[in-house]
């Protein structure tokens, strides 16, 4: 048992996003719980893929390597997960504010956030504060993250959270904000939760957000 | 009389090279596939129809926007068209910024949210005064021949900043600048108050007061704000810079001979579009091409592949023969220091000995959000060492010196001679703040360090009084389109400062 543990977590490690589903399977196969799999096999992975980037050991394209493994692991367990009753971390929905075409930050945020366990509902870019809203009344995430890369655009920011504000669903989700030119000052100005100086800082922070780390 | 053998060639200056020709032809050719095959999208209906016009093939449309593909003939035709050179000139008409092939000016950076406050060596997000303080210091140092912000104004309204940054600019400088527009409506604002202060579009004509700054998004991404501003800023003359800023590894391959074709293929759109819009529109093209780092994902500015391949991509530009943006002066460090010194030398020497044209960017520190004054000035003299660099070592019976070692003879001394007397001042480099004194004096002097020096400097050009660039008349003027500019766009604020 304590074999498929180690594999998974090698593979996560290894960025290997054909292997980890296939060991999932094989895992599942010898009876061995989703919830089991998930905390003693891909989340084991992607802990050490945290240690190893913080000391400098890994960079960005293999952390997101090993994040797709972790995506495509979730893919089989997390309806397992769901059904079985067992607490996620929940969503995130993403967007680029209105006005702003910069997108490769959010992106990154996303897909390290991903394979933190969570799921993503990417907007993508100019995002309106009424989609953000649409998306908020649909999925019912735990987060809302916020990109803008220009000072005009941070403006959006402050838009958005008072349209969500307006709507009636600021306290039912926790919100962070990223990007070149904003600071944790205008966060709190703009009344964020939180804020991110960088994509890899991004997935910690989701996790401190709903209480997960 | 010189007298030279046969099949001599002279050096006038050193020379550097990075690609070769065959290579530069590499590169524009797969931009061209690029640009014909993969496509770019553009985000404004003016400008796909613009591009469909002159014989583009339109794709993939969706609510705003379609994918453009452009054949190789429609570049080939643009570029016939596209002026080699492009002059901006200040206020004081004496300064002028020519570029053309290997035609070198430096100024600053434009934009950056923070600033190193020059009394207390904090970061800061930079106010309308910091702006003009910076206009000043470009005014002030030699080697700085035209001027950008070096800082975004963020006292102000937030959806008109550019307007009161342009005005902060022209109370500190009467050099060209390169402004940056928030919008179509502050392209015009600006515009009008460059007529303001120039006395007039025939005045403007004669040598436009303004270029602009209009930024792609990588990968292949033309958004309608860019699109804009390129129809509008051709057909009003105003000279332009097209500029992609593409991040090997995130936003561009990582190997740099592929960023380098897809920021070609990024500023060939802007080629065809403006030249399609009003042959013979000037522009400048970057660009403005880095790596990620891999651990911190920042964009770098003091990195060796920054300035190698902003020196490639010069070489493209000769070879297509149109100005380039060029990028140097700048550091990854967060404060003016070692790492800030040695990564300026680095890129301003490359940028300079390549030829680059408009080589921005002076006094950019932390990838491009902080300015520093201390950067400024250090660039200074940096540019101004590299430029000594830059003359090279003439080689004539005259340098040479023949008669003057045979006069001198074994043992003698140089010093007195009229040879050296007559050409010590011309031939040989004179330092302003790199130090050269014997220990006793530097020690009396106060033993200050080059970053001592360059920090007095910059106090004392600060503090140094100045009668006022613009009349009470002309300032009033110009401070009403800001304030219309604000009353217009009240209405998109939020109701408290975003800034503190």
């Amino acid at each position: 048992m304590s074999e498929i543990y180690e594999q998974l977590s090698t593979a996560i490690l290894e960025g290997d996003a054909s292997k980890t589903p296939r060991l999932v399977n094989r895992g599942l196969k010898q009876g061995i719980s989703p919830k089991e799999l998930l905390d003693n096999g891909l989340i084991v992975g992607m802990d050490e893929v945290g240690v190893r980037f913080k000391r400098g050991d890994m960079f960005v394209p293999e952390v997101l390597m090993s994040a797709d493994a972790m995506s495509a692991g979730m893919l089989i367990l997390r309806p397992l997960l769901v059904a079985s009753g067992a607490k996620l971390l929940g969503k995130i929905v993403m967007g680029t504010v209105k006005g702003d075409l910069h997108d490769i930050g959010k992106n990154l945020v996303s897909m390290m956030c991903e394979g933190a366990g969570f799921e993503i509902v990417n907007l993508g870019f100019n995002v309106e504060p009424d989609v953000f809203i649409k998306a908020i009344k649909e999925h019912q995430p735990a987060i809302v993250g916020m990109s803008a890369m220009l000072t005009t655009t941070m403006r959006a920011m402050g838009h958005t959270i008072k349209a969500i504000e307006e709507a009636g669903l600021r306290e039912t989700v926790k919100v962070f904000v990223g990007g070149a030119p904003v600071d944790k000052e205008f966060a709190d100005t703009i009344g964020a939760d939180g804020y991110g100086s960088n994509a890899p800082g991004g997935a910690e922070l989701a996790k401190q957000l709903v209480g997960a780390a | 009389m010189q007298r030279r053998k046969t099949n001599y060639l002279v050096n006038a200056t050193p020379t550097f090279e990075v690609l070769s020709q065959d290579e530069i032809e590499a590169i524009y050719y797969s931009a061209l596939t690029v640009l014909y095959e993969t496509g770019v999208r553009v985000y404004a209906e003016e400008g796909i129809q613009l591009a469909y016009s002159g014989g583009a093939i339109i794709e993939d449309r969706t609510d705003d926007s379609a994918l453009v593909k452009i054949p190789p003939w429609l570049v080939d035709k643009a570029l016939a068209t596209l002026p080699g050179k492009v002059v901006t000139r200040g206020p004081d008409r004496k300064y002028k910024m020519e570029l053309y092939k290997d035609a070198i000016t430096f100024g600053p950076g434009s934009d950056t949210p923070f600033t190193i406050d020059p009394y207390t060596g904090k970061r800061r997000r930079a106010t309308y005064k910091d702006v003009k303080n910076f206009a000043r210091l470009t005014q002030a140092l030699p080697n700085l021949d035209f001027h950008m912000s070096l800082g975004i104004v963020q006292d102000s309204a937030v959806g008109t900043y550019d307007r009161w940054q342009y005005l902060a600019m022209l109370e500190g400088t009467t050099k060209p600048i390169n402004i940056t527009a928030v919008d179509l409506d502050g392209l015009k604002d600006q515009l009008e108050m460059a007529y303001i202060r120039v006395g007039g579009k025939d005045e403007w004509r004669k040598g436009p007061l303004f270029s602009l700054y209009i930024e792609p998004v990588s990968p292949l991404s033309h958004s309608e704000e860019v699109i804009q501003k390129l129809i509008f800023a051709t057909d009003n003359e105003i000279p332009f810079v097209y500029t992609p800023c593409p991040l090997a590894g995130a936003t561009a391959p990582t190997t740099l001979a592929g960023t380098a074709v897809q920021a070609l293929t990024e500023s060939l759109l802007g080629i065809v579009l403006s030249q399609l819009r009003k042959p013979g529109a000037p522009m400048i093209i970057g660009g403005l091409m880095s790596n990620m780092d891999m651990r911190t994902t920042v964009y770098c500015y003091g990195s060796p592949e920054m300035a190698l391949l902003s020196a490639a991509y010069t070489q493209i530009t000769k070879w297509l023969g149109v100005p380039m943006y060029e990028t140097a002066g700048c550091s990854d460090s967060k404060m003016f220091d070692e790492q800030a010194a040695m990564e300026a030398s680095m890129n301003i020497a490359t940028a300079a000995l390549v030829g680059g044209n408009m080589i921005h960017d002076v006094g950019y520190l932390e990838q491009g959000l902080t300015s520093s004054p201390d950067m400024m000035v250090a660039s200074n003299e940096i540019i101004s060492m590299v430029k000594r660099i830059l003359k090279g070592i003439p080689v004539t019976d005259e340098t040479k010196a023949l008669d003057v070692i045979d006069n001198v003879g074994p043992g003698g001394h140089y010093l007195d001679h009229d040879h050296t007397y007559n050409r010590f001042k011309t031939e040989i480099w004179r330092p302003d703040l790199i130090d050269r004194q014997v220990w006793e004096n530097w020690e009396s002097a106060g033993s200050k360090t080059f970053r001592d020096r360059v920090h007095d400097r910059v106090v004392e050009i600060l503090e140094a009084e100045e009668e006022p660039l613009l009349d009470e008349n002309m300032y009033k003027e110009l401070r009403r389109v800001c304030e219309l500019a604000d009353e217009r766009h009240k209405s998109e604020e939020l109701d408290y400062n975003m800034f503190g």
